[in-house]
């Protein structure tokens, strides 16, 4: 009985230690191998680099954190056409392949990690992910919360009604007799606010489409580069439709605050747009329009 | 219908792999709430004072709180505010994450049944043990145990069961099981997209699932009717 | 020598003093009746004895071996408790019977657990494992439970339990058998057959401490009577002069609400 009693009061402060990180646990745990040791040098370095840039602004360590654990990890939403999977189960789309491309001039692997969109800026700051590159509109929101980058491609926020009624809500006058669905915390829900229209937040774009389809709300107010993929006739939306644009916009990838890599994706952006790589890749994807001038 | 018939290998292959990790995170929990419960039960039923209280004030915590903001904690928290993302970013630090949040979650709940359970037991059971000369372990393993077992099996499947359902919740922090596998094809997911069904079709691999922990529990508890 | 000799036990809960310096001793083969009114301290007695309880002050000795000495550092000790209490057996009142073993299993269990102690346990696993069985299965048979072995116990009557109770203290083969009113739960007409085994151990000359309130079976059985009255032993000696000769006032008026009722 009192063995089981240790065990017991062994496991609480186990656990209590999970939530104090793991510097104490890695300084002793007794290298084995040569990766033990290297792996463990380099968490003892990050520790005490993040103690040092806690005032001083993370813009040198950014990159070097990045290279050093020679992974980018890339924090997206299924969202084609910009981070989709193909057949294979690849990550695919304009987002997903500049991605890669950009990895790649960094020298390290890229890693795509489906996240809640809601919390883009916990993982960011939580360092589960080290971006956000996922046709996010730069709203003043997303430019306070993350280093951005410069805004790469054109959007607007479009009205989503059934088809057989599009014609009723061709200003925006008419769409104050609706009921929306929006994303909650997105460019959408900020148009609908300033509109002062009558509006349901839900989770994603695709479950405010559900709403009109389910006829729980009778419109929905989406970025126009999915609307054109997702709705209209050959998609899952057949008897839906998109009719005004409410704004333009433009989508930007989002770093930790103060993080140097926004410049260095500016100034890949740069070169390939000047190199024609950029262009090349949005042609692919069919959203060659949109791209802006870098 | 006719798009739902071509749209259905996919989907079955898409939710199939969700459902993977839904039943991994299941039996994760199970293994790991078990045991743990039962070391929680004995903590709050200890002697000692401060680790009853300690052990019950975790208790008090855990149940008090929703599982959604203890994923939320136990992911983001060590990157979030002691900048050091212990469990990083891929899907395996994700699993991990939600496995402990679920297994501490569960362990509370459990404990608090298994303690009902050995409370339900008579002293006399204990004393007959004692006076034939038996140790506490061997009383615990040989006469107690079973009979507690016997008594919690009821509520335990009720716990179970809630289980498989709450193993969903695991998405706040992006585990893609089930549910998110499902939900993908609203959004767009190898080239289906603005599917609704088969978020809905997810509850068929649930009942199933239920249903025939329902039956297995069921027949347990019919195994263990040979006493009384 | 005496089987057992009892000296000074003193034992409170809380505030109220259970048992007040008791002392008495048994000889080997005599059979010890306890009687008296409930909250006279006759359990806590026989709980003090196979250390369910855990006496304030006094001594213990079985066969002039100390068992309980609260001055001495093995009263503390769990494993010494163990070892001594086998000293002892104990026949419960509800007979706390392990529900999810048959009878023979229940007779058997807390052998095994022993034998497993053993050094040439494991080289000798099945002919130990086949002793007990037959000496669980001859118990058994003695006590009339021959066709019951295999039944659990929720199949079996209260009268044939405390029978399979009392094959599963005798297993042990303690020194001393203590029954803590073993036919108080019983129905009436159940007790006798349960007495009756407990007058053949009697004449088997099992040393054995017998909580009761069948008087007629007390006087019948025992060598030796304690009148036990708040926590003292107001009078002791052989069944008649206890019984039917009492000097105490109080013990008369117990033995009056017997006859008379």
């Amino acid at each position: 009985m009192k063995k089981m009693f240790a065990t017991t009061a062994a496991l609480m402060m186990a656990l209590s230690l999970v939530g104090c990180g793991n510097t104490a646990s890695s300084e002793e745990t007794t290298a084995t191998t040569e990766e033990a040791v290297t792996e463990e040098a380099v968490a003892e370095e990050t520790t005490t680099e993040e103690a040092s840039t806690e005032e001083a602004a993370s813009a040198e360590s950014d990159l070097a954190y990045v290279q050093e654990k020679g992974t980018l990890v890339v924090g997206i939403t299924d969202f084609a056409p910009m981070d989709y999977k193909d057949e294979n189960g690849e990550w695919v789309g304009f987002d997903a392949d500049m991605a890669k491309a950009f990895a790649e001039s960094l020298g390290v692997t890229v890693e795509f990690v489906e996240i809640d969109w809601d919390n883009k800026i916990m993982e960011l700051d939580g360092k589960t992910i080290d971006c956000v590159w996922n046709g996010m509109t730069l709203t003043d929101e997303v430019k306070s919360a993350m280093e951005c980058s410069n805004a790469y491609c054109n959007n607007a926020q479009v009205v989503i009604v059934p088809a057989d009624v599009a014609d009723n809500y061709q200003d925006t006058e008419s769409l104050a007799e609706l009921t929306f669905a929006v994303e909650a915390g997105s460019a959408g829900e900020e148009q609908a606010t300033a509109l002062s229209l009558n509006f349901t937040p839900v989770k994603a774009q695709s479950d405010a489409l559900m709403e009109v389809a389910a006829g729980t709300s009778d419109a929905a107010i989406i970025d126009s580069l999915m609307a054109a993929a997702m709705v209209g006739e050959g998609t899952g939306y057949a008897d839906l439709t998109y009719t005004i644009g409410l704004n333009s916009e433009e989508y930007g990838v989002g770093f930790r605050k103060g993080s140097d890599l926004a410049a260095k994706l500016n100034e890949f952006f740069a070169a390939s747009y000047a190199d024609g790589t950029m262009m090349e890749c949005a042609e692919t994807y069919g959203v060659q329009a949109a791209v802006v001038e870098q | 219908m006719e798009l739902i018939l071509e749209q259905l290998p996919i989907v079955i292959h898409a939710l199939n792999i969700g459902f993977l990790q839904t039943l991994k995170l299941f039996f994760v929990t199970l293994i790991g709430a078990f045991p743990l419960g039962l070391i929680i039960a004995f903590g709050s039923m200890s002697r000692f004072k401060p680790l009853s209280y300690l052990t019950k004030v975790i208790v008090w915590i855990v149940r008090g709180t929703p599982l959604m903001i203890q994923l939320l904690i136990i992911y983001y928290f060590p990157g979030l505010v002691l900048g050091n993302p212990i469990w990083g970013g891929g899907e395996t630090g994700r699993f991990l994450a939600a496995s402990v949040s679920f297994i501490l979650n569960y362990a509370c709940y459990f404990s608090e049944i298994y303690r009902g359970g050995i409370q339900g037991v008579p002293v006399g059971q204990t004393e007959a043990g004692l006076v034939l000369g038996m140790t506490k372990t061997q009383i615990f393993f040989k006469v107690t145990l079973l009979q507690m077992i016997k008594r919690i099996v009821p509520p335990m499947s009720n716990e179970i069961i809630t289980l498989v359902k709450d193993t969903s919740l695991a998405r706040i922090i992006a585990l893609q099981e089930i549910i998110w596998a499902g939900q993908a094809f609203m959004k767009g997911s190898q080239g289906i997209s603005g599917a609704i069904w088969p978020l809905f079709f997810t509850a068929v691999y649930y009942l199933i699932c239920n249903g025939i922990l329902t039956l297995l529990l069921g027949r347990l508890e019919k195994k263990l009717n040979y006493f009384r | 020598m005496s089987i057992l000799e009892v000296e000074h036990i003193q034992k409170s809960f809380e505030r109220t003093e259970v048992l007040k310096d008791i002392s008495f001793s048994l000889e080997k083969g005599q059979v010890l009746s306890i009687i008296g009114s409930s909250g006279s301290g006759k359990t806590t007695l026989l709980r003090c004895l196979n250390f369910l309880e855990r006496p304030d002050s006094g001594i213990i000795r079985v066969n002039g071996e100390t068992l309980f000495d609260p001055d001495a550092p093995f009263s503390r000790s769990e494993a010494e408790i163990r070892k001594k209490r086998l000293h002892f057996g104990l026949v419960f009142q509800s007979f706390n019977l392990f529900p999810q073993y048959t009878a023979l299993q229940n007779v058997m269990l807390a052998k095994e657990l022993l034998a497993k102690e053993q050094p040439d346990y494991k080289t000798r696993k099945k002919e130990i494992h086949q002793e007990i069985e037959a000496q669980a299965a001859s118990l058994l048979k003695q006590m009339g439970l021959a066709d019951r072995m295999q039944n659990y116990p929720h199949q079996l009557s209260g009268g044939q339990c405390q029978r399979v109770a009392i094959a599963r203290a005798l297993a042990l083969q303690p020194d001393i058998l203590c029954f803590d009113e073993p036919t108080s739960a019983l129905d009436p007409e159940l007790t006798g057959e349960v007495l009756k085994v407990i007058k053949e151990l009697a004449d088997k000359k099992t040393t054995m401490i017998i909580v009761t309130h069948e008087m007629a079976f007390a006087r019948d059985v025992a060598d030796h009577v304690i009148f036990m009255d708040d926590g003292c032993i107001l009078e002791q000696g052989d069944p008649i002069q206890v019984m039917e000769h009492p000097k105490e006032e109080r013990t008369k008026q117990f033995l009056a609400r017997f006859t008379q009722g």
